[in-house]
């Protein structure tokens, strides 16, 4: 299945700019983490669990580069289908964690079904638009495939999950709109979706997913409780300054102001450790990964390949920017992470596999 | 296959593709603009609130100089005890930390909502005191729900201890957490919010000497507020030890004295040679020790509503007419003046008419003829009525100033009052009237518009000791500057008169008779020494009102008031005071209290030892209070 010659089209600055964000984010994983003490102090677990799930991630990301992607088109509706089956299952058996129910634990580790919501989406997205020839200008086939993205964006909300249930509308509006999507259509969602924002604010929020939109608003309002961590989010940024405090130096986060840094807010202290410099490196690396990745897209042999890189690429770069523009207090607190930086094993290796399908598109351009 | 993209699509993929790559270009360089704004341009801002986070600096009170005694004996020092504080920027839900406090200590929670609430504007890193002088129990049970009670912190602090209770209370004075006026005022600069400053006395007098400087330290800490680290230390300097003039054991004697006698009323006691002040009191008293860590709202407000003022310092802030006390001014005054002689006699008949008005003598049936010794020996009111009725008010007013009378003393202490003795200057300006004749016929006998404090009788006193020297007293002999006890210049006399000494020698050889020649201070006689004084009681209001009143106002005491003023030994006096005793009733039960004092005194020149605190019947009060009943005789009459 994987021809010689193939090896010689994998994109390998793509692959390297993964695989170094990848590595940025154990090393700030590592310093976030690390326990300080009067005498010394001593590292933290989290890194070596988040090398673990990199070497996962990577064979992921070869099986999903190894296999044509067509193959894993045809058997779309059993990958979402296996997905469908995985989120019921979390809701009635899964762990629960940090007020969520969220995780089936398989030996030591702790799967995150959600987390590959965004590439099944994708995957069964792209094959649907992708082998429809009429694209995505007739609204009846905008709304089958809205259906099958709600569908897991429920079950993941259910959980309850908004953050990462959110993240799949994007993977949906990004196959849509290269599909054709007018963008006179996308406006009258929109709209709908403003119009439809009171009565999910009165029946669909919880509380406490109000009262984070309302402290974002208001900070100052209620600097102990949720204001707390958008507050703490800007002096972690603010402090790093121009060249920042130094690996190991920051405070925010080793002295747990910010809390549970490693995992959303892990972009708030390479702000703080590495200052702006680091944050322009940073920006400017998963900028490139995600403009290269459309690259992938335009160069894409097909429809199908083109529209999966386009959802996944919709996905990552929105949970990027989301997560970047929080990590700074600038957004609500929500719970979507980094991709490929953020402590957290299933998003890591989720993540990877849908980089090893935007490889495998681009390295199969030429193929039939 | 079907879904190979043909030449139309891929015109349209790319054109979206683009609009999409733009996007994110635009979304990241927004981005980068919001971080440049954090992390540049408001840098600093940021920067501080982070250190805030993690830098605590904790205060390290410098304890206050201690106090000695002219011996060298403590009078007020200083003892650890543990307050217990809030740090509000640690503390999520104020209100459930209170709660909990109030449950774990038995304090009210009311009362702890109200410290937070009355220093709600301070920065939220400064610990607020909430519990002073905590009890080991208290101590125990916060520590015991130390994770209930987030930002509840337990700190040592020296806290103010004065061993002997309420001995001189009004004179060490106490302290207190500095008031938002004091911190307006400059000489508090640098002095931070909740610090313990001297209030009254010595404490707030000396202030500035007795703080010392408050050391720091700073230390990191994380969100738990662990300690991490500790990043400097400034320990704190002690305040500038202050030796007192005092002279203990006569402190003890004389506020023993004043409890065996029961009366309140107020004593100072002083060298008449260079202004030292070796006694001190003021009764009721209070205990500063309740003060020291910060005084429980019912006991202030027990303090400040008892009708007897227990606060106020009676010494220096009560004026009250001098009755026959003065009379050795009159005297003086006159001889000096020139309108009498040492053998100048008058006959006392019991009474005497001046101006159309009869002013009668204390004993009833007349002293018979006088002279200025036997005058203020036997303190014969007639006598004085004449002299002072020749000597005109103006001319008294000159010589009871010029020993101390109607004029502050300048003692080192805060919040002297100044006395009044009348003029016909001081009369037209206060009321815009003439002063008539009449009235310095009860000014003579040191009633009617004059009053005096305690204080200034005692510089009185001792200006007729030294010959004309009007000393300034004061409290402090010496201040240790680090490098041991350096003696601090005396303060100069406030005014000097050259009194020719067979002038003077007539008054004292009169107040040696007082004490020694069988007269009304007999009381206050030493073996050995010659005492010389003079007593003096005095109307609170007029024999005739008070009837009236005191059928109106059941409660209020009008005894009247009893005083003695005294020195010793005649030739070349060491000593010098004045001792007060609120309606006690009759100037020698006054002596009667000096006698400890003086006793106490020459036992220790004489190297004796000391006489033991005297009983109340040692003392052998007089409570003859003939005013009191109706019927009393009801005429203008001064005491003994």
């Amino acid at each position: 299945m994987f021809e010689r010659r193939l090896y010689f089209h994998i994109d390998w600055l793509l692959l390297g700019a993964i695989l170094l964000l990848s590595g940025v984010g154990v090393a700030m994983i590592y310093s976030t983490t690390y326990v300080p003490a009067p005498t010394g102090g001593h590292p933290g677990t989290q890194p070596l669990t988040q090398l673990y799930a990199l070497g996962i991630g990577i064979v992921a990301l070869l099986v999903c580069l190894a296999i044509d992607y067509r193959v894993f088109a045809e058997h779309s509706l059993f990958v979402y289908g296996s997905l469908l089956v995985l989120l019921i299952f979390v809701l009635i058996k899964g762990q629960t964690q940090m007020g969520g129910q969220r995780w089936i634990p398989i030996g030591p580790f702790h799967l995150q079904p959600s987390e590959f919501g965004r590439i099944c989406v994708a995957l069964v997205l792209a094959m649907y638009f992708g082998e429809n020839r009429r694209g995505a200008k007739n609204p009846s086939d905008l709304i089958i495939g809205g259906v099958l993205t709600l569908i897991p964006l429920l079950l993941i909300a259910k959980q309850p999950d908004l953050g990462t249930a959110v993240t799949l509308l994007p993977v949906f509006v990004g196959v849509a709109f290269l599909a054709g999507l007018r963008l006179r259509l996308l406006g009258v969602l929109a709209l709908a979706g403003i119009l439809v924002s009171p009565i999910a604010w009165k029946f669909a929020l919880k509380d406490y997913q109000r009262q984070r939109i309302l402290t974002f608003m208001d900070p100052e309002k209620d600097p102990q409780n949720t204001g707390y961590q958008t507050i703490q989010a800007r002096i972690t940024v603010g402090s790093g300054g121009f060249k920042g405090k130094g690996f190991l130096h920051g405070t925010q986060g080793q002295y747990k102001f910010l809390p549970v840094a490693h995992n959303d807010f892990i972009f708030s202290v390479l702000a703080e450790e590495q200052g702006f410099i680091g944050v322009l490196g940073a920006l400017g690396l998963y900028l490139f990964v995600i403009l290269r990745s459309l690259e992938a897209a335009r160069l894409a042999k097909d429809r199908l390949g083109a529209y999966l890189v386009g959802g996944i690429i919709t996905g990552f770069a929105f949970q990027v920017v989301y997560n970047v523009t929080m990590s700074a207090g600038l957004a609500p607190v929500k719970g979507i992470t980094l991709p490929l930086m953020s402590y957290g094993g299933s998003s890591l290796i989720a993540t990877l596999a849908g980089f090893g399908l935007v490889l495998n598109v681009r390295m199969r351009r030429f193929t039939n | 296959m079907t879904t190979n993209l043909v030449p139309d699509d891929r015109r349209s993929l790319t054109l979206r593709l683009s609009v999409l790559q733009y996007t994110v270009a635009a979304a990241f360089a927004l981005l980068a603009v919001g971080f440049w704004i954090f992390q540049i341009a408001q840098h600093e801002k940021f920067a501080e609130m982070a250190e805030n986070n993690q830098l605590r600096r904790l205060p390290l009170p410098a304890p206050r100089g201690v106090l000695l005694d002219r011996s060298g004996k403590v009078l007020v020092e200083n003892q650890d005890t543990i307050n217990i504080a809030i740090v509000r920027e640690q503390t999520k839900n104020l209100g459930d930390v209170l709660r909990t406090l109030a449950a774990a200590t038995g304090v009210p929670e009311a009362q702890l909502r109200d410290t937070v609430n009355r220093r709600r504007r301070e920065p939220t890193y400064r610990p607020i005191v909430l519990i002073e002088n905590a009890t080991r129990e208290q101590y125990i049970a916060v520590w015991a729900r130390r994770l209930e009670l987030p930002g509840i912190v337990a700190e040592e602090v020296p806290a103010r201890r004065y061993p002997a209770s309420d001995l001189a209370a009004h004179l060490f004075g106490y302290v207190g957490e500095v008031t938002q006026a004091q911190l307006q005022r400059p000489e508090y600069d640098g002095v931070e919010p909740g610090s313990i400053v001297g209030q009254a006395g010595v404490e707030l007098a000396y202030n500035k000497l007795l703080m010392g400087i408050d050391g720091s330290k700073t230390v990191v800490v994380n969100s738990q507020n662990r300690e991490i680290k500790q990043l400097e230390e400034q320990l704190p300097t002690t305040g500038h030890p202050l030796e007192l003039t005092l002279d203990s054991d006569l402190q003890k004697a004389t506020d023993d004295a004043y409890t065996a006698a029961g009366f309140n009323g107020a004593a100072v006691v002083v060298d008449p040679r260079n202004g030292e002040v070796l006694a001190f009191t003021s009764r009721p008293a209070y205990d500063p020790n309740e003060f020291a860590a910060g005084i429980k709202p019912a006991a202030w407000n027990a303090l400040t509503s008892d009708n007897l003022k227990p606060l106020q310092n009676r010494a220096l802030q009560s004026r009250y007419p001098p009755g026959s006390t003065f009379k050795p001014a009159v005297g003086l005054a006159g001889l000096e003046e020139g309108v009498i002689t040492p053998n100048f006699t008058v006959h006392c008949s019991g009474s005497a008419n001046f101006y159309g008005r009869n002013f009668a003598c204390w004993k009833k049936g007349g002293h018979g003829t006088v002279n200025l010794k036997t005058a203020i020996e036997q303190s014969c009111d007639v006598f004085f009525y004449t002299v002072g009725n020749m000597l005109g008010i103006d001319k008294i007013n000159k010589w009871a100033t010029l020993l101390g009378l109607g004029v502050k003393s300048n003692i080192d202490l805060p919040g002297e009052l100044v006395g009044l003795v009348p003029s016909t200057k001081w009369k037209q300006e206060t009321r815009h009237e003439k002063w008539y004749a009449g009235e310095t016929i009860s000014v003579a006998i040191g009633q009617g518009q004059v009053n005096v404090t305690p204080v200034s009788m005692a510089v009185y006193a001792a200006t007729l000791a030294n010959g004309g020297t009007r000393i300034t007293p004061h409290i402090i002999k010496a201040a240790d500057d680090g490098t041991g006890l350096k003696p601090l210049p005396e303060p100069p006399p406030q005014s000097k008169i050259d009194v020719s000494p067979e002038k003077l020698e007539a008054i004292r050889q009169g107040m040696w008779g007082v004490v020694n020649g069988g007269g009304t201070g007999g009381r206050a006689r030493i073996e050995g020494h010659d005492v010389c004084g003079k007593t003096g009681t005095a109307q609170v209001v007029s024999n005739a009102n008070r009837r009236l009143l005191q059928q109106k106002y059941k409660d209020v005491d009008y005894r009247d008031n009893g005083w003695f003023i005294f020195f010793a030994p005649r030739d070349n006096p060491t000593i010098a005071g004045a001792v007060f005793l609120e309606h006690g009733l009759h100037g020698p039960n006054a002596a009667s209290v000096a006698h400890h004092i003086l006793a106490t005194y020459f036992a220790k020149v004489d190297g004796k030892p000391l006489p033991p605190p005297p009983t109340h019947e040692d003392l052998h009060l007089d409570y003859k209070d003939p005013y009191a009943r109706p019927g009393g005789v009801a005429t203008e009459a001064g005491g003994q």
